[in-house]
């Protein structure tokens, strides 16, 4: 069972939001003639996903590409116009209210861009938030936030305002927030877009060290490619509210979809995305094409899923190819020519 | 000059053609000149300067338009004055010697008027020629950054300049040549058409020639009549009878006829001076609404029954007066009366439960204003500025107290107090769920904001009759009146503070599970306190300066005594006591804001 899943999920934005869902569903009439006929925005088309347990799954598009309207379907901050949502196997579209607002504050926690911290409550308060709308008594909240301060590195910082914190420490905040309450899910949207570089840096890396430790399921939204790479166990692309997209870091890098995702990922260093096997070349082929080369010994050796930075360090040391061995058998041969041009991208197999 | 430089310039000179359309050789370099501040102020537009208003309307600049319209008109009166003026002042002249004042008034009227018309021409047709080229510079700095500014020349828009002119100029020149109206002529007028309008349809006629001749007729008819009976020499009973009453027809008759004939001789320029350059002419005269009354008494029979204390509501209606017309805005206000009438009668039990709370409630509070002993009530105040607002404060509101109890007007400020107390209260009780509900119901909010608005700039003087009406006089009709004055901040700050709170804020607070509840008390409500403290101390301020008005209805306190010293013409009586109001003013106020300040944390 996934911990997240969504299902054919549609918002369509505009006061005859249904009538234009009818008309896509029986019609598929396009995004240009929604908007003219209905007077309608598509946000989100047709989104599917699955997020399992411990993964972070990253949803990666430019601003207005609908990612921060979709992440909200998952706690149904948004009501979807269509599709389903269902959280550990609960349909969060079916719940009532109250249920609704359990699931929220027991299995969901979110962190904001803007931190969105309570401007009047002290960090421990801010912190303690989800468990005080719970109804948890105040001892227990401040244990809670305790810990959670401790978890993000902020021991001692309790009785400060968040005003008188530093952005990165605000959203330090805001993340402690998201676990005090022990939850099973984290949203994050775009948590440290806000933050100068040197601070982003030092967060995602904490953020990766917790995520380790705590194997919490993260649905993490970003526009920089880069940190999804970083963060994500798999990415989600989207574009104009479509996810066009999702595959690991490697696979996005390696065989984009469509020329927008290329170009996407155009900059990207391959070096420690694209693994050995991605690249090397048959035995049999090898032999076909390079008769005599002797590969018996001194030849450096590597496994298929070593990236391409391990396979450059082997290779300035020899002057001959690398075997990619698979327990203990050879199962490829990569050459320096074979490792430029997978460095350069375009020639995998 | 670097190929880049010369190509910006090209494309500012193609800007400048496109804007102007025509004549752009001549408005390039000029607009070059303007910008580089280098055009001589003697330099004119000529077109500008001879028909500055014709210039505008064709070039769209709207407010050169209406300035040099206004110039023009202005002159075009100054002028029609000396026009004027002339003929009485040669008139005047004929018999010098004993018409010496007169003589001088309209020599002085008609020099200063020539003067002032050439002035305006003169100076204000060199000033519009140099100015628009500046000005219409300005509309194309302003058209570069926005298409929709007027561009080009436009013959629509000369029509509409002309249709303007041909609107203000002729009327406005006209009146300026007649001398005062008679106001009598025009409501004789009236009159006379209303007369005319009644015998139309009495004798069947279709229009005023036709309705004179059958008049005539039969006055003529009658006169014959009448010379008949006249001539009998003894004449008996009933003779002499139908001659009076003859006669008195006649008479009648006669007068109608003669208003009719004024209709008919009406000048043609008179019914225009009327219809145009007087009072704005009156459009409707209706029949009076009836005159009803409502009164509650005894229900006698309900109480033979057994029902003890029942009352009931008798209505009386009076027979409306003969004939009588009245305009819209005494037919409107009559009814208003009418309707108050009713209302105090239909539900008098639920405005005397009103009145007795708010009277019990000021009793109460007045008690603990002016019976608590003024060693502790100074006590309090000083220890609340020195807690709170810190030692400027403490001193200031030491020196006000020292004021009040110097100038004996302590127990007087007590009652102010305890007006404002209760109208605060009042306010806050109402005024915050109402603020609420006004930030989270976009429907609620359309229509409260212009009730608020009226509420607020309505002259407190004007509903302090309808207060009167429903509630008697004395301290809680006052109180009523303060609320309807001082609510509205109360609810708007309310209402502003919440609406204030960053969506994402509230959002955070959903995504952790909050309820509307939950969200209302923990994020929206802690967030808006310094705008609801705001709306407090406005509240507070606006409810002591309506302590004064309310003192016109029998609220007593510090405004009852300026109130008095307004009547007795009593100026330094009048003064301490709106001084005290003053001192009590500041004193709430600066404790309150040193109570927010130090419970503020945002």
């Amino acid at each position: 069972m996934s911990v997240v899943e969504l299902e054919n999920v549609w918002k369509v934005f505009g006061e005859k939001s249904s009538e234009a869902m009818a008309a896509i569903g029986s019609e598929g009439i396009g995004k240009a003639e929604v908007l003219e006929r209905f007077g309608a925005v598509v946000g989100v088309k047709d989104a599917s996903f699955k997020v399992e347990k411990g993964e972070i799954f990253c949803l990666m598009g430019l601003s207005g590409s609908g990612k921060s309207t979709l992440v909200r379907h998952i706690n149904r901050l948004i009501e979807p116009t269509a599709g389903t949502i269902r959280i550990m196997g609960d349909d969060i579209g079916a719940m009532k209210t109250e249920e609704l607002r359990a699931t929220r504050a027991d299995k969901i926690g979110m962190v904001f861009q803007n931190m969105a911290l309570l401007p009047h409550r002290s960090v421990r308060d801010n912190i303690g938030f989800a468990l005080e709308l719970r109804g948890v008594d105040g001892y227990t909240r401040a244990q809670a936030a305790d810990r959670a301060l401790e978890t993000v590195s902020l021991h001692g910082y309790g009785d400060r305002l968040p005003s008188e914190l530093s952005g990165g420490m605000q959203q330090r905040v805001g993340l402690a927030r998201a676990l005090a309450a022990d939850p099973e899910i984290l949203l994050m949207d775009e948590p440290f877009s806000a933050l100068d570089p040197l601070i982003r840096r030092n967060l995602q890396d904490e953020f990766l060290g917790l995520s380790q430790n705590l194997n919490k399921t993260t649905v993490f939204i970003t526009h920089d490619l880069d940190e999804a790479i970083r963060m994500g166990d798999r990415i989600g692309i989207m574009k104009d509210g479509e996810i066009v997209q999702i595959g690991t870091a490697e696979d996005i890098v390696t065989a984009p979809v469509d020329d927008y995702v290329a170009d996407f990922v155009a900059g990207i260093s391959r070096l420690k995305l694209v693994s050995a096997a991605k690249i090397m070349t048959g035995v049999d082929e090898f032999n076909a094409n390079n008769a005599g080369v002797d590969l018996s010994n001194g030849c450096p050796e590597a496994a298929p899923d070593d990236d391409l930075d391990t396979l450059v360090g082997l290779s300035t040391g020899s002057d001959k190819p690398v075997l990619i061995k698979s327990d203990g058998a050879v199962v490829g041969i990569v050459t320096k020519d074979t490792l430029l041009r997978g460095l350069q991208g375009g020639a995998e197999a | 000059m670097s190929g880049a430089e010369q190509r910006e310039i090209d494309d500012r000179d193609v800007s400048i053609e496109t804007f102007v359309e025509q004549a752009d050789p001549y408005y390039a370099p000029i607009f070059e000149k303007v910008q580089r501040g280098s055009l001589p102020r003697w330099h004119q537009n000529i077109w500008a300067l001879i028909v500055p208003w014709g210039w505008a309307a064709v070039r769209g600049v709207w407010l050169l338009f209406w300035v040099s319209l206004a110039i023009d008109v202005l002159a075009l009166v100054c002028l029609m004055q000396v026009i004027k003026f002339s003929p009485l002042l040669a008139e005047a002249q004929l018999d010098a010697a004993s018409n010496s004042t007169l003589v001088a008034r309209y020599s002085t009227w008609v020099t200063t008027y020539s003067w002032a018309a050439a002035l305006l021409f003169i100076g204000g047709r060199l000033w519009m020629g140099s100015s628009a080229n500046r000005w219409y510079f300005s509309q194309y700095s302003r058209w570069r950054i926005d298409q929709a500014v007027p561009s080009g020349v436009s013959m629509k828009r000369l029509i509409i300049g002309l249709v303007v002119v041909a609107i203000v100029a002729p009327l406005t020149t006209y009146r300026a040549t007649q001398l005062r109206l008679d106001e009598r002529a025009c409501f004789n007028q009236m009159r006379a058409g209303e007369a005319v309008e009644q015998l139309l349809p009495a004798y069947g006629a279709g229009d005023v020639t036709s309705l004179m001749g059958s008049m005539d007729t039969q006055i003529s008819d009658m006169q014959s009549r009448f010379d008949a009976l006249d001539a009998i020499t003894n004449r008996s009973e009933a003779q002499n009878t139908d001659r009076s009453q003859l006669r008195r027809e006649l008479r009648d008759l006669v007068r109608e006829r003669e208003q009719v004939g004024d209709f008919q001789t009406i000048s043609a320029v008179d019914r225009f001076d009327c219809a145009f350059i007087d009072d704005f002419p009156t459009l409707a005269r209706l029949d009076p609404p009836a005159d009803i009354t409502y009164r509650r008494v005894a229900d006698e029979e309900a109480i033979a029954a057994g029902v003890e204390g029942a009352t009931k509501v008798i209505t009386q209606v009076k027979d409306p007066v003969e004939g009588r017309k009245v305009t819209i805005f005494t037919y409107s206000a009559e009814s208003i009366d009418i309707g108050i009438n009713k209302l105090r009668a239909q539900y008098a039990g639920f405005f005397d439960a009103m009145t007795s709370v708010l009277r019990q409630s000021l009793i109460r509070v007045e008690v603990a204003f002016m019976q608590t002993p003024w060693p502790v009530v100074a006590f309090l105040f000083l220890a609340l500025s020195w807690a709170f607002a810190g030692h400027g404060t403490t001193v200031f509101v030491a020196a006000s107290l020292g004021f009040l109890a110097l100038f004996e007007l302590w127990q007087i400020a007590m009652q102010t107090m305890a007006l404002v107390v209760v109208s605060t209260a009042v306010c806050v009780f109402v005024g915050l769920p109402v603020g609420i509900w006004m930030a989270k119901n976009k429907w609620f909010r359309w229509i409260t904001e212009p009730i608020l608005d009226v509420m607020q700039t309505i002259p407190s003087l004007s509903y302090l009759v309808p207060a009167v009406a429903f509630f008697g006089i004395s301290q809680p009709p006052a109180v009523l009146a303060t609320v309807i004055f001082a609510m509205p901040p109360m609810i708007k700050l309310t209402a502003l503070g919440i609406l204030q709170v960053p969506e994402s804020t509230k959002e955070a607070a959903l995504a952790f599970g909050a309820s509307e509840r939950q969200l209302l008390r923990k994020v929206e409500l802690p967030m808006s306190i310094p705008s609801i403290m705001a709306g407090l101390n406005q509240t507070i301020m606006l409810a002591l300066s309506m302590a004064t008005i309310s003192a016109f209805i029998g609220a007593e306190g510090l405004g009852a005594i300026v109130t008095s010293a307004l009547g007795d013409a009593n100026a330094g009586k009048g003064l301490l006591a709106g001084i005290a109001i003053a001192l009590v003013a500041m004193m709430i106020d600066r404790i309150l804001k040193g109570i927010r300040n130090s419970f503020s944390r945002i």
